[in-house]
């Protein structure tokens, strides 16, 4: 009996998790002008809209870029940065690891401001997108360094001398031996990257450059002022993009896990 | 065939040396154990001479050359790790290909290479196989076998044994020897198992507190301990303390709280020294109590299957440790007779 | 020896990590302190020399105090709520039995994958006048008119309780998962009830993941700014929303500085406030 209230208690907490997540997605199938729910009809009308709207596309051109680039940029450094907090940092291991946590732990919105005043500071602007993805690396550094420093500690430190034993010189030992066990840390931390990159507002919309709008920074803009269901074939399709980059790679790392 | 020469290594972390002064030669196929306690510096002696530490001060050399500032990758060793440090993500075969590619080695020659491995090791049918998919005892033998595949100078093994239960234990030594035996490898071997040690090695050296304590074959080792130290940690001893009442060649008469005995050797000459004898339990025999000789009381008796321990008290008080065969028994409290096999009785240093 | 080089070539790894910390975190948040002591620029977003008239201006308006004091709460509201609601769910997700425990688990990580923006759009779906749950709740003839439910703290409570859960969750999962199941067992068969040993046992251990879950989900309840200004609109702002709106619609950048520290401040103290009445014991990451 208990159990089962608990349990109760539990499913209600879940679908209160999943409540506004879900009208979004049922109101983008809406045929009428204004949002409501259950909606008037079923339609993809909103999304033809969306489509057809220059300014949702060029944003979501621009989000892609901005998080492809973060992505790559912040699991290169973060990984780095892993590799060395674990491996080689020794007594400094836990200064490194608050260091890189403090992205993290500090306001979005605090750490936005302190960027936009500097990248004025030194002459540099917003005219471009370069602010925001610097932005965009610094928010996202601490998840590819927890992902890569969860896996590395994972890995033996022996294999790595057994790797030498065998004659294996530092490159090969990387190319070979860590970089294959800690790829679903790194890929993680990446896919990690990308997501909160795509899907990050405050510090884009105080970094954004002139046409440099991010898909969130659209939708923000267009909430305040309207409430038409465009907006929720907007964040449908977000949603879905999100998914997709979740589950392809959620395959492609669960085949490999899986064979050893 | 590789002569392995040490001396004066020194090597320490932190607060005094782990390993102080060591110096140890090792000879072409001879197959070395490092026993020690925990703590005792045989890792790290092997460590350094893997080059996965680099020492203080002190010279390695590999058949006369100096080794010392090479890096572990270079220099020609083949390593067994305690937890057998298989690469997760490889197969039984590229676990083995792993060292013969870094060689440069072709194809063809390694996958003949690593057939010929595997079967001495007896895993053939295992290549496809990840690690995870072994059993411990096969895990072992792929350690071993990617060790050796690359037809190192020297082997190293680091307590491969400990994570094995005791019956398999028992069977690698035998394999582990056997392989060495046929592929006639200089081999360095670190143990804190004495029985390990004495049953698989040309030549044991016992350690303490980063120093070598003794160093000879396992029976000059189990019979002719050095020190107490080296007595205590390797088998079972009694010490008996006692005096020297007349000595005559190497040999002498000494007296002992509970009684005397004419020992062949004492180690000390002139009547009235204090000396120190070693006497392992199988060396002493219980018979039914008799007017002459030790006599002394069964305090305990643990069955042990093909030996029976007893703990005989001695009539000053002393107890003596006693091991025999279970073919005649004594009940605890019983009154014995207490034989010492004066020929087992060693004299021990400090 | 080649230890040296070696060292060397390792501080490599770290170095660019190192230099974007300094370059874009540490110079920037140095620079911010600066600028709340500089004086309203004219055609410029802030002028020459030093003062103390921004924090002065923010310590003679009640206005301001008022806000701080309301951010605050909602901080309050938000952290309680989200542990009354997380705690279980943290329980069930370490300890539950259900084969449909990884579900239960993406569905508790899937609000951190959707946008900010977009679940706080969510919320307004539900809980605008128009919205899901007035439209019902009228339609059953419930009540009359819509409820308030958004553009007042109620709303803000609920959304930003929706949006940090996960932050509460998952620290306390991962507290739970770490104490022995046997402990419990244990503390049974010493004749502890279930509610005894829970008390006594699970929850002392399981403290380090509440404080870490509170301190992450009041700490970003107080600094949020996209859901406030989504579900508050123009009439509840919080903290956050005040400054922005300081820097982005009226440009006043000092004034807006010296409001973030301060807010800042103050939610630094609140922690450090929790952390001492709580005992609670800095461990990293």
């Amino acid at each position: 009996m208990l159990s089962r209230l608990f349990t109760g208690y539990c499913l209600i907490v879940y679908a209160f998790l999943l409540a506004p997540i879900f009208v979004v997605v049922a109101a983008s199938f809406n045929a009428g002008n204004f949002l409501t729910f259950p909606p008037q009809g079923l339609s993809l009308r909103w999304y033809v809209v969306f489509f057809e709207n220059e300014v949702f596309m060029r944003a979501i051109r621009t989000s892609l870029w901005v998080a492809a680039l973060t992505a790559c940029i912040s699991t290169v450094i973060g990984t780095a940065a892993a590799i060395y907090a674990v491996r080689h940092a020794g007594r400094m291991k836990d200064t490194v690891r608050v260091a890189m946590l403090a992205p993290l732990l500090l306001p979005e919105v605090l750490t936005a401001i302190a960027l936009l005043f500097f990248f004025y500071a030194v002459g540099m602007g917003t005219r471009t997108m370069a602010g925001m993805v610097i932005g965009h690396v610094v928010i996202t550094l601490p998840f590819v360094f927890m992902n890569v420093v969860a896996s590395l500690e994972s890995f033996d430190p022996a294999l790595d001398l057994a790797a030498r034993s065998l004659g294996a010189g530092r490159y090969a030992r990387f190319r070979r031996i860590m970089l294959p066990l800690i790829k679903p840390g790194v890929i993680g931390g990446a896919l990690f990257a990308f997501i909160i990159s795509f899907d990050t507002f405050t510090i884009s919309f105080l970094l954004k450059g002139i046409g440099t709008s991010t898909l969130p920074i659209q939708l923000f803009d267009y909430l305040r002022t309207n409430f038409t269901p465009e907006a929720a074939a907007v964040s449908s399709v977000s949603i879905a993009m999100t998914i997709a980059v979740v589950v392809v790679i959620e395959k492609v790392l669960g085949l490999r896990i899986h064979r050893f | 065939m590789t002569e392995v020469r040490i001396s004066h290594l020194t090597k320490s972390f932190g607060a005094g040396p782990v390993v102080d002064a060591l110096s140890l030669t090792i000879g072409h196929g001879e197959f070395v154990s490092l026993l020690g306690p925990s703590g005792c510096g045989k890792t790290t002696t092997l460590r350094m001479i893997a080059g996965f530490e680099d020492a203080d001060s002190g010279v390695i050399a590999f058949d006369g050359s100096d080794v010392s500032r090479v890096p572990a990758e270079k220099r020609d060793i083949g390593m067994v790790f305690q937890n057998y440090a298989l690469f997760p993500h490889m197969t039984v075969a590229q676990n083995l290909a792993f060292g013969l590619e870094m060689r440069k080695i072709p194809a063809a020659e390694i996958r003949t290479r690593i057939a010929r491995v595997l079967d001495m090791v007896q895993l053939g049918t295992m290549t496809e196989r990840y690690p995870s998919q072994l059993s411990g005892g096969q895990q072992q033998r792929v350690a071993l076998a990617r060790a050796i595949v690359i037809e190192p100078r020297i082997l190293l093994l680091d307590e491969p044994l400990a994570n094995l239960d005791a019956k398999l234990r028992e069977e690698m030594r035998v394999f582990i020897r056997d392989i060495q035996r046929r592929v006639g490898i200089t081999t360095v071997y670190v143990t804190h198992d004495q029985a390990e040690a004495l049953s698989m090695s040309d030549r044991v050296v016992v350690m303490f507190g980063g120093r070598i304590a003794q160093t000879g074959a396992p029976a000059d080792i189990y019979d002719r301990p050095a020190t107490r130290q080296v007595a205590g940690f390797v088998g079972q001893v009694n010490v008996i303390e006692g005096v020297v009442e007349t000595a005559s060649g190497e040999g002498g008469h000494v007296r002992l709280p509970f009684g005397t005995i004419e020992a062949p050797r004492i180690g000390a000459a002139t009547p009235g020294a204090r000396v120190a004898l070693a006497l392992r339990p199988e060396a002493v025999s219980l018979v039914p109590p008799a007017g002459a000789g030790w006599q002394g009381r069964v305090v305990s008796r643990h069955y042990g299957g093909n030996l029976v321990d007893y703990r005989v008290a001695m009539a000053d008080g002393t107890v003596i440790h006693a091991q025999t065969f279970p073919t005649t028994q004594f009940e605890p409290g019983a009154e014995v007779g207490v034989h010492a096999d004066a020929a087992r009785l060693w004299p021990l240093g400090d | 020896m080649a230890t040296g080089k070696r060292r060397s070539a390792t501080l490599l790894l770290i170095a660019p990590a190192a230099l974007v910390l300094l370059v874009f975190l540490v110079i920037p948040y140095v620079n911010i302190v600066i600028m709340s002591f500089r004086p309203p620029g004219e055609g410029a977003p802030y002028g020459v020399g030093f003062t103390l008239a921004n924090y002065r201006k923010f310590f003679s308006d009640s206005f301001y105090m008022l806000q701080v004091l309301n951010t605050l709460w909602i901080g309050f509201v938000v952290t309680l709520s989200c542990l009354l609601i997380g705690f279980p769910v943290a329980w069930q997700l370490a300890r539950g039995e259900s084969r449909l425990r990884p579900l239960y688990y993406s569905i508790v990580l899937a609000p951190l994958l959707v946008g900010i923006v977009i679940r706080s759009y969510g919320w307004t779906v539900l809980l605008g006048n128009n919205g899901v749950i007035n439209r019902t709740l009228m339609g059953w003839g419930v009540t009359d008119g819509p409820l308030p439910l958004m553009y007042n703290g109620l709303g803000i409570c609920i959304a930003l309780t929706h949006v940090l859960l996960p932050f509460m969750v998952l620290p306390i999962m991962s507290a739970i998962q770490g104490i022995d199941p046997s402990l419990e067992a244990a503390a049974r068969s010493l004749g502890a009830s279930r509610a005894v040993a829970f008390r006594r046992v699970l929850l002392p251990l399981a403290r380090p993941g509440i404080q870490t879950g509170s301190i992450l989900v009041f700490v970003l309840a107080i600094s949020a700014y996209v859901t406030p200004a989504l579900i508050g609109g123009l009439r509840v702002k919080t903290m956050a929303v005040t400054v922005v709106d300081a820097l982005i619609d009226t440009f006043q950048w000092p004034f807006g500085s010296a409001l973030a520290l301060v807010l800042s401040v103050v939610g630094a103290t609140c922690v450090i406030v929790f952390a001492r009445l709580t005992r609670m014991r800095w461990k990293v990451a």
